[in-house]
């Protein structure tokens, strides 16, 4: 029977990848903002600092941070299944129920943050129960994705795991392989929320200044983590992303140095290179653990450029149409 | 079957129900709503109307909270459940519609822009500015329908696709263009269903008679448009089909038909009690619209059986392209995650993805009573059942191997030490005969046993095999035959009155 085949990529695979590597990047500086902003506002808050209306102000950010998160998380992911879906629905229903509750928990934690932000917005006080319920939300999907995506880069070890137990309620178990690298991402996002709590609360010193504490104990933290999770991927080293990496080290710092002299849309440029850096070093973590089974330009080659430009032209235009909308919010009113 | 099994105690047809159903509930609702919002906001702006302006405030901060969460977060759940379910179907739509779903996701970002600029705008911007983002944000989720809609009505009817492997046949396939339309309709009733619930919780009097009403206009339109499209939909799909409709589907739609118009009722109920509708009855609109779109969306998964993607994929995840091999070489040598269970692992890829044993559609009880070689016979035969099922295209060895499975997991006791003699005989139909042979459907044979004498009808019992491919041969014990045999008998002697 001739019917089409259906495991092909329709754009050449170094395209996909920048696609991939590019969008995954923005979701984490979206994530970034929301993850360690929550963490920074709780920590902040509970040293009895409840009333600070510049903790507030950033609950009202938190749900459009949310939203980006989420929107910009849709890219990446589609990227991710064209071209590693084999592994990455052999990890996921192995690890089903778990995965099923990414969204359930989004949501729930959505909710939490548009309910602080209301609360805030209302009584002027930071809703603490509702911040711990968002952070528990983002924090068990930060661990399943962490948990799902690096048993993807292990298929021997979804074999086992799956013939032991099918019922989806498998998590894995090789903690060696992502629990200093979730860690590192948990600190990378307090270290980013550092910059967007001083770049966002830049009139308020207090604001400035917690940003700028997190920022920088986060930076050390992450690179101690950082280099530690390295350690258990020691051929990383020998590959051309140890220099990418020192790249993103030295931009990271660069981008402190600039948001010392309060120059933040430098700085934060800065940042979305280095957090290029560590995601071309996380692809290339994937790459070498695959390097056995799968490589991901062996697949067949069969351009669609038709459509592609379609999604081109489209990109472009809705970048332009955002920038437009959101020229219109900030202008003055006449 | 190069995919793990996700083996959890669920109908997955259930749990991909829950959350599709919801999704494009809502989904649809974030199109209409935004244009219900704009345009209403046109008309009250124009008018000075603050009242309506108030209303529309709220039923902003309404439709951003149902929209961007749980709109946006059941999409993404319907992503994950359909990587569980069926993950080879997925990767097919990813691979040949990477473009389209990438084109949708720029839309998408627009359009969650757009909705929070426009909630978050609402006393900041100029109204010239906010109407604008209104449009914009319309355009966008609605642009998201044209696209998701090709997307969905590919898998049902692909059309050429089929022969030529290109996106735009596939794409442009032969309902495109009546679905379009039909769920452009959708969006508009839902909008005024969803107004009409904030609507009803304004203090009774004259300004919530004008927005009952006027709500209640959007949703009548909007059924009309649907309704009308609809048939057009139908007459496309029927045209398209190449499987027998089932009783299934058919259901489903009678069901969508009759709840359509209860929606109609209830919006004229809506009409008439403007001034003080109750909240409860808005709500119950919601509740029925939920159903209509819950019997809607039931038809158009199920008339698509045996396949998920018509023509190229089975439900299952069997390939369509890989029946010849699959027949030379098994199932078995395709599934990659093997746990060491072959007539597990044979069970879940083969029947698993829609019957569970005794839980969601049970095998359990349409086979207790019988025996392992009457069920590898209609494992053998699934696609002659009268369920538009997929073919078991294993191997003889494999089709044991499943039978064996189920066979373990069965009341084992002859059927006569199930049921009082005196339903035997209906019992031994339902369970020998009624898989294929439905009374009062057109593969009903009660007119053959006719005239017919228990010798006879022995003697056909014995040949089964012989009588038509594929079908089971008789393996019941002489208590549950005899009762079998008066019951053919009774059928034929009803038909003869």
């Amino acid at each position: 029977m001739n019917l089409p085949i259906y495991e092909f990529l329709s754009a050449p695979i170094q395209l996909v990848t920048v696609l991939h590597l590019l969008t995954l990047s923005l979701h984490f500086l979206a994530m970034n903002l929301l993850l360690g902003g929550v963490i920074i506002v709780l920590t902040a808050g509970l040293r009895k600092r409840w009333d600070d209306p510049t903790l507030v102000k950033f609950t009202r950010v938190f749900p459009v941070a949310m939203a980006a998160t989420v929107t910009l998380g849709v890219a990446p992911l589609l990227f991710l299944q064209l071209v590693y879906h084999r592994q990455v629905y052999a990890a996921a229903i192995v690890s089903g129920w778990f995965w099923l509750l990414v969204p359930a928990a989004a949501m729930v934690a959505y909710y939490a943050i548009y309910r602080a932000s209301g609360r805030g917005e209302k009584t002027g006080k930071l809703s603490v129960p509702s911040l711990l319920v968002a952070l528990a939300g983002l924090l068990y999907i930060s661990l399943v994705y962490s948990s799902v995506f690096t048993m993807a880069e292990r298929p021997k070890l979804i074999h086992d795991l799956y013939a032991n137990d099918q019922s989806g309620w498998v998590w894995n178990p090789a903690t060696g392989d992502y629990l200093l690298r979730w860690l590192h991402m948990i600190i990378g996002a307090i270290t980013v929320g550092g910059y967007w709590i001083g770049a966002l609360g830049k009139d308020s010193p207090a604001a400035y200044q917690t940003g700028k504490r997190f920022f920088v104990t986060g930076f050390a933290l992450a690179a101690i983590t950082g280099g530690a999770y390295l350690m258990t991927v020691p051929a990383l080293l020998h590959t051309r992303a140890i220099w990418v990496l020192s790249a993103g080290v030295l931009l990271t710092l660069g981008a402190l140095h600039l948001f010392f002299k309060k120059s933040f849309c430098a700085a934060g440029v800065l940042l979305l290179g280095s957090m290029l850096a560590m995601v071309y070093a996380r692809h290339m973590v994937r790459l070498l653990r695959l390097a056995d089974t799968y490589r991901p330009d062996s697949m067949r080659f069969a351009p669609q450029w038709g459509p592609f430009l379609m999604f081109l032209i489209c990109f472009v235009v809705v970048l332009a149409v955002v920038a437009y909308m959101v020229r219109l919010l900030t202008a003055k009113r006449a | 079957m190069i995919y793990p099994f996700w083996d959890a105690p669920t109908g997955y047809g259930v749990l991909m129900a829950l959350i599709a159903v919801v999704h494009v509930f809502i989904s649809h609702f974030a199109i209409g709503g935004g244009l219900y919002l704009v345009v209403t906001e046109h008309v009250a702006r124009r008018h000075n109307d603050a009242p309506m302006l108030v209303f529309l405030q709220k039923l902003a901060k309404f439709f951003v909270l149902a929209t961007l969460v749980a709109g946006v977060l059941t999409g993404v759940g319907i992503w994950f459940i359909i990587g569980l379910l069926n993950p080879l179907a997925t990767e097919v739509l990813i691979h040949n519609y990477v473009w389209g779903w990438a084109t949708e996701w720029t839309f998408f970002v627009g359009e969650i822009a757009a909705a929070l600029i426009y909630y978050y705008g609402w006393n900041k911007m100029s109204a010239k500015a906010h109407l604008t983002v209104g449009w914009i944000y319309f355009i966008l989720a609605w642009l998201s329908l044209v696209v998701i809609n090709g997307i969905l009505t590919f898998m049902l009817t692909p059309g050429k696709w089929l022969a030529t492997g290109n996106f735009w046949d596939g794409f442009f396939n032969p309902t495109y263009w009546p679905s379009l339309v039909m769920r452009t309709g959708v969006c508009v009733m839902l909008a005024g269903l969803y107004a009409l619930v904030v609507a009803a919780r304004q203090p009774a009097g004259d300004f919530k008679a004008r927005i009952v009403r006027y709500s209640a206009t959007w949703g009548l339109f909007g059924m009309m448009v649907t309704t009308l499209a609809q048939g057009w939909y139908l007459r496309a799909i029927l045209a398209a089909l190449t499987t027998k409709i089932l009783p299934g589907p058919v259901l489903a739609l009678r069901s969508a038909a009759w709840l359509a118009i209860v929606i109609g009722g209830l919006l004229l109920l809506a009409w008439l009690l403007a001034r003080r509708l109750p909240v409860a009855v808005a709500v119950l609109l919601m509740a029925v619209g939920l159903t209509w779109f819950g019997a809607f969306e039931s038809f158009r998964e199920s008339v698509r059986k045996p396949y998920v993607i018509t023509g190229y994929l089975y439900g299952n995840g069997v390939e369509v392209a890989k029946t010849d091999q699959s027949k030379k070489d098994g199932y078995l040598a395709q599934i990659t995650y093997r746990t060491g269970d072959d007539g597990a692992d044979l069970f879940r890829h083969a029947c698993r993805s829609c019957h569970t044993i005794d839980g969601y559609r049970p095998l359990k009880p349409a086979f207790d009573g019988t025996d392992q070689k009457f069920i590898a016979g209609i494992v053998r035969g699934t696609q002659l059942l009268n369920a538009n099922m997929p073919p078991f295209l294993g191997t003889p060895a494999e089709a044991d191997k499943v039978a064996a499975y189920i066979y373990k997991r069965i009341d084992q006791r002859p059927l006569d030490q199930i049921y009082p003699a005196a339903d035997l005989g209906r019992h031994a139909y339902a369970t020998r005969c009624g898989k294929c042979h439905v009374l009062g459907m057109p593969s009903d044979k009660s007119k053959s046993f006719a005239g017919q004498s228990a010798d006879d009808l022995n003697t056909m019992l014995d040949n089964l095999p012989e009588l038509a491919e594929g079908m089971p041969a008789y393996t019941g014990n002489a208590t549950e035959r005899a009762a079998l045999v008066a019951y053919l008998q009774s059928l034929g002697k009803a038909v003869k009155k």
